[in-house]
């Protein structure tokens, strides 16, 4: 199958405020667009499909290129033999054809409480809100280049899981979904993951947008099974500025997104540099545990513009495969 | 403790402001809705106490803050348990060096100018109401006020005119006459104050003994005093001084030439070259020398002078060099020069023929130019009388007087010639065969308390030389009536040939009469002992002198004629007989050269001044001190004759009393050159002195005032604060810093 190309008509570019998404025109503009058009998820490694596309596939069968021929043992499918070589030869010989298959993209987008946060560089843009843009920027992305794209949403729980479909239709099917998406709750990371590795059965490409706040030995545990599971991961870690440089000053009460009776009344001076020593210490740690799981880890912040992080990976990863 | 700014004390109340700004913080809060929660609640949970702790220490450090900068400008003063003195009076004397060696000016200041700003501030420094007192030290403890006074600008007025460049310092005097002083005073609190350079020869020469005995009675004081030292003088060194001047003792006239010796010493430790030393009589330059001073030695120089007028003159010698301390480079005596001498001559065995009679060698030698009618004068005017000639007028008029082999008197004239020894005559007594030895031993010796200074005993030799001769043993002679003879030129005493001569029997000191009587050399002429000037080769006595009454009475063993010796036919005699007479007469009593703090006492005929009408009315005199103030001393009659008596004394230098006829007369006061060395006590030394006195010692008049701003008051430590309120805000900028880096 030849290469997709995205012929897409250009849109006037809206501001990026949290509006209802119901159009891929309502997340990514034609600016936006034109930054990754010529970019294609690509997978690193082989992956299972049914679809001729740009990605090699492991099995040889039923496909449209003719591999090598193979002798003949007992035990292979007799319908697999060539008689006209037999016939030729006398001897019996198996045909194997090479197949291009699509890709099965999963993208597992954070709905729980923390992802609600929104400071004052973010112009008013919740990390939810900035993950959701990148969802359906990826998920149209995929479509477009004829690979599937399944969606879950999960807090504490799986609260939607949407198949891969390579449908162009399926896009309004995610695009809904995460509009309807409000965050809220607690996150569970490991234990969704742990339910999500049951569900996805063939192996493909997981694109995990979410802040990771959580525990990062269990969270490992977790994406290492499906690493186990052969599926490749991309990790989307989106934080907000105040969460990295934390630039409070007078005394404030913080309240926990995710658990109202979580609150805490200091003075963010007194703990400023613990507190960054400690992010620094939990960056370092997830860094450290998807290299070694070779997940592609990816931080963004919600003050920049996310078609530009998103382009910048891709673009990256390109480079790379 | 206390504030000397203590309305600013109240600024302390701003310490409230830390802790109100922490309750607002505190309530004024901001809510955020965070995400990240995992992330701060590990922090404070493991850091919740410390976090409470590390807020209460840093709002005690800011609220610290505010408090010490109020105290600070507050002036907070530290006062220890004797605040409750306060400012009350103190009964304070201050012992002032006034001695010479004060003049050395060490840092361009003399020790003096020092020790007066040092005195002047600690007595403006006193409480109100307190007793004060101020005692000079130098030529001898002086008071500055009759009294102590409660009015300390009144003695700070008195104590500015004051000088220093008096004699040696008599420590343990002056101490002395402090702590009486200081035990008549009314207030409870006291104190001793000693100023001065602390030279080693003040407090030497006490000796451990006196410091102990002035210990002892400080501590047995009812009420001891506070002693403290306190020191104005740094070390110096190269001083030169004139330590004497040797003057002619006998009798000069005018125009006879004289020699004056000055000793110079250089207390320094390298030789000054071509130094200029100048002599001056009455103030005018008369001579000049210049020498080269060795290190550490003594330089003699030698001038000669003659005087054109009789009457009262001053010699001064002055080393012109640039020394630290002025006042020793010159040194000054008093001389007086005789128009004429007048000496009576009694005659004990007149004669006809020349040559006969008793006196005449004697009148030929002490009036040679009159005798060979020549045209000099002579220095002696003699009169010759006989024994029974002799009255209370003619030896008035007399400087001298000679019984030559007078029998005896009579006993007004005994007592007109005891009287006038006593108010300061001079007397020559000559053997003879006339002698009434009978009168001279119960009259004249009177065991002693007549005016011989020795009875006349046993004749020895005989007339005609048949008996044992003798000779004058030759000697080296410290009387100036014999030392012109001490240079063999001058003649030689022993050539002469005493035939016969009494024995004479001295008499000491307490009356009785013994053999054993010390020799010139040994002692002083101002003794009331017999001193034997020269003896015969027999050991017997040939020449005696005592000091009787104001005057002085010499007595010689042989006779002054030809007959009993051949003195009058050697060449010396009359030398001989011009020094004996001459240092009779000049044996002006009381002298003119003075030590420091003696009297200065002028006895002057009233009639030969023109001024007295006889009947002996009291004289008013001026007197002009060597600080050049003017003073009145009043002249009391004394017999025929006004007695002037000038007791301030105490400076050294140049007393001028104008006498009623407007001619001076000169007094010179001296010190001893013991205040030159101008070495001082090293800080162990007057450690050391101030342990054996329980002294304190102060470095400086600052360093005592504050210390006794201390005592009254406290100490300040507003600076102390000040670190304190420095050190509290960087520890507030550390702590906040550190406070950050809690543990994760």
């Amino acid at each position: 199958m030849p290469h997709s190309v995205l012929h897409l008509e250009l849109i006037p570019s809206p501001q990026i405020t949290p509006v209802a998404m119901t159009h891929i025109s309502d997340v990514l503009t034609s600016n936006d667009i034109g930054k990754f058009a010529s970019l294609q998820v690509l997978a690193r490694q082989v992956v299972e499909g049914f679809c001729a596309g740009l990605h090699r596939s492991p099995h040889k069968g039923f496909s449209v290129e003719f591999k090598e021929h193979r002798s003949y043992v007992p035990g292979d499918d007799i319908r697999t033999i060539d008689w006209k070589l037999y016939g030729k030869t006398d001897r019996l010989y198996i045909r194997e054809y090479e197949e291009e298959t699509n890709l099965r993209c999963t993208i597992l987008l954070d709905s729980s409480g923390s992802m609600a946060y929104s400071g004052s560089r973010s112009q008013g843009l919740t990390k939810h809100d900035y993950a959701v843009r990148t969802a359906a920027s990826l998920a149209y992305l995929m479509l477009q280049q004829q690979d599937s794209v399944g969606l879950v949403t999960f807090d504490k729980q799986v609260r939607r899981y949407i198949p891969p479909r390579a449908r162009p239709k399926h896009l309004h099917a995610i695009l809904s979904e995460l509009q309807r998406q409000k965050p809220e709750f607690e996150t569970e990371l490991g234990t969704v993951f742990h339910e999500m590795v049951t569900k996805i059965h063939r192996r493909g490409l997981l694109i995990i947008i979410s802040d990771l706040f959580a525990d990062v030995d269990q969270l490992m545990k977790s994406l290492a099974q499906f690493r186990h599971a052969n599926h490749e991961i991309i990790v989307f870690q989106i934080w907000d500025p105040d969460e990295l440089d934390f630039p409070f000053r007078q005394w404030t009460q913080f309240e926990s997104l995710e658990t109202v009776s979580r609150r805490h009344l200091v003075d963010p001076a007194q703990l400023r540099r613990a507190y960054l020593e400690k992010l620094a210490q939990f960056r370092e740690q997830l860094a450290g545990g998807c290299s070694r799981q070779r997940i592609s880890l990816v931080p963004m912040t919600t003050d920049q513009p996310h078609a530009d992080s998103l382009a910048a990976f891709l673009a990256l990863r390109g480079r790379s495969r | 403790m206390t504030f000397l700014n203590q309305a600013l004390a109240y600024g302390a109340l701003a310490s409230a402001i830390p802790l109100i700004l922490h309750i607002l913080n505190r309530s004024r809060f901001r809510t955020v809705q965070w995400g990240a929660m995992h992330l701060l609640e590990s922090i404070i949970r493991v850091n919740h106490k410390r976090f409470q702790f590390d807020q209460l220490i840093l709002l005690l450090v800011r609220c610290a803050i505010p408090v010490l900068l109020a105290v600070c400008l507050a002036r907070p003063v530290l006062t220890g348990s004797r605040i409750l003195e306060g400012n009350a009076p103190v009964s304070l004397v201050i012992l002032l060096d006034t001695s010479y060696s004060m003049n050395a000016v060490d840092a361009s200041e003399s020790r003096y100018a020092k020790a007066l700003d040092a005195a002047c501030s600690i007595l403006s420094s006193v409480g109100r109401g307190s007793q004060v007192a101020v005692i000079r030290t130098g030529g001898g403890p002086t008071p500055l006020f009759d009294q102590p006074l409660f009015e300390p600008e009144a003695v700070i007025r008195r104590l500015r005119q004051t000088r220093a460049g008096y004699g040696a310092s008599d420590m343990p005097a002056a101490l002395d006459q402090a702590l009486v002083t200081l035990s008549g005073m009314t207030h409870a609190r006291r104190r001793l104050i000693v100023i001065s350079d602390f030279q080693t020869g003040d407090w030497d020469v006490s000796g451990k003994n006196s410091m102990e005995s002035i210990r002892q009675r400080i501590r047995s004081m009812d009420i001891p005093p506070e002693l403290i030292f306190l020191r104005t003088g740094s070390p110096v060194s190269g001083n030169i001084s004139v330590d004497s001047l040797d003057v002619p003792r006998r009798a000069l006239g005018v125009g006879q030439q004289a020699i004056v010796r000055a000793a110079i010493r250089n207390h320094g430790t390298s030789e000054i070259e071509n130094a200029r030393v100048v002599l001056r009589i009455d103030g005018v330059e008369a001579s000049m020398s210049q020498m080269n001073l060795s290190a550490g030695g003594n330089t003699q120089a030698l001038f000669p002078c003659a005087f054109e007028q009789p009457g009262s003159h001053v010699i001064e010698v002055e080393v012109i060099t640039d020394d630290p301390l002025s006042d020793d480079n010159r040194l000054a005596a008093a001389v007086t020069i005789w128009d004429s001498i007048p000496v009576l001559l009694v005659d004990g065995d007149p004669g006809a023929q020349p040559l006969q009679s008793e006196t005449d060698y004697l009148s030929i030698a002490l009036t040679p130019f009159t005798f060979g009618r020549v045209r000099l004068s002579d220095l002696v005017a003699a009169q010759t009388i006989q024994p029974k000639d002799l009255t209370e007028t003619l030896l008035q008029k007399s400087r001298v007087v000679v019984l030559a082999n007078v029998a005896k008197l009579d006993a007004e004239q005994l007592s007109a010639l005891t009287g006038y020894v006593e108010s300061g005559g001079s007397l020559l007594v000559c053997a003879g065969n006339r002698l009434d030895l009978n009168w001279y031993r119960d009259r004249m010796f009177a065991e002693g308390t007549g005016l011989l200074p020795a009875a006349f005993g046993t004749p020895r030799g005989q007339i005609d030389g048949s008996g044992n001769s003798s000779r004058i043993v030759t000697q080296r002679y410290d009387h100036p009536a014999l030392e012109f003879f001490n240079e063999p030129k001058n003649g030689d005493l022993s050539a002469a040939e005493i035939r016969r001569w009494y024995e004479l029997l001295p008499v000491r000191e307490g009356g009785s009469s013994t053999e054993s009587v010390p020799s010139a050399e040994q002692h002083g002429n101002t003794s009331r002992e017999s001193v034997i000037l020269a003896r015969l080769d027999n050991g017997d006595p040939f020449l005696i002198e005592r000091r009787f009454g104001d005057g002085v009475v010499m007595q010689m063993a042989t006779a002054c004629d030809a007959d009993w010796s051949d003195l009058p036919m050697r060449p010396f005699f009359v030398p001989l007989m011009q020094q004996l007479v001459t240092t009779l007469a000049s044996q002006v009593s009381p002298g003119r050269n003075i030590v420091a703090g003696e009297p200065a006492v002028a006895l002057f005929a009233a009639d030969t001044d023109g001024t007295s009408d006889g009947t002996g009315s009291e004289v008013t005199l001026s007197i002009v001190t060597p600080d050049g103030s003017r003073r009145t001393v009043n002249a009391a009659p004394r017999g025929n004759l006004l007695l002037a008596r000038f007791d301030g004394t105490q400076r050294p230098g140049v007393y001028t009393l104008t006498l009623p006829s407007a001619k001076p007369l000169h007094f010179v006061a001296t010190t001893s050159r013991r205040e030159s060395e101008l070495d001082i006590l090293d800080n162990s030394g007057l450690a050391d002195l101030a342990e054996s006195l329980d002294a304190e010692i102060s470095e400086s008049v600052s360093r005592y005032l504050e210390q006794d701003r201390l005592r009254r008051h406290g100490r300040e430590i507003w600076k102390t604060v000040l670190a304190a309120l420095l050190a509290f805000m960087f520890l507030e900028l550390v702590l906040q810093q550190r406070f950050a880096g809690v543990r994760t």
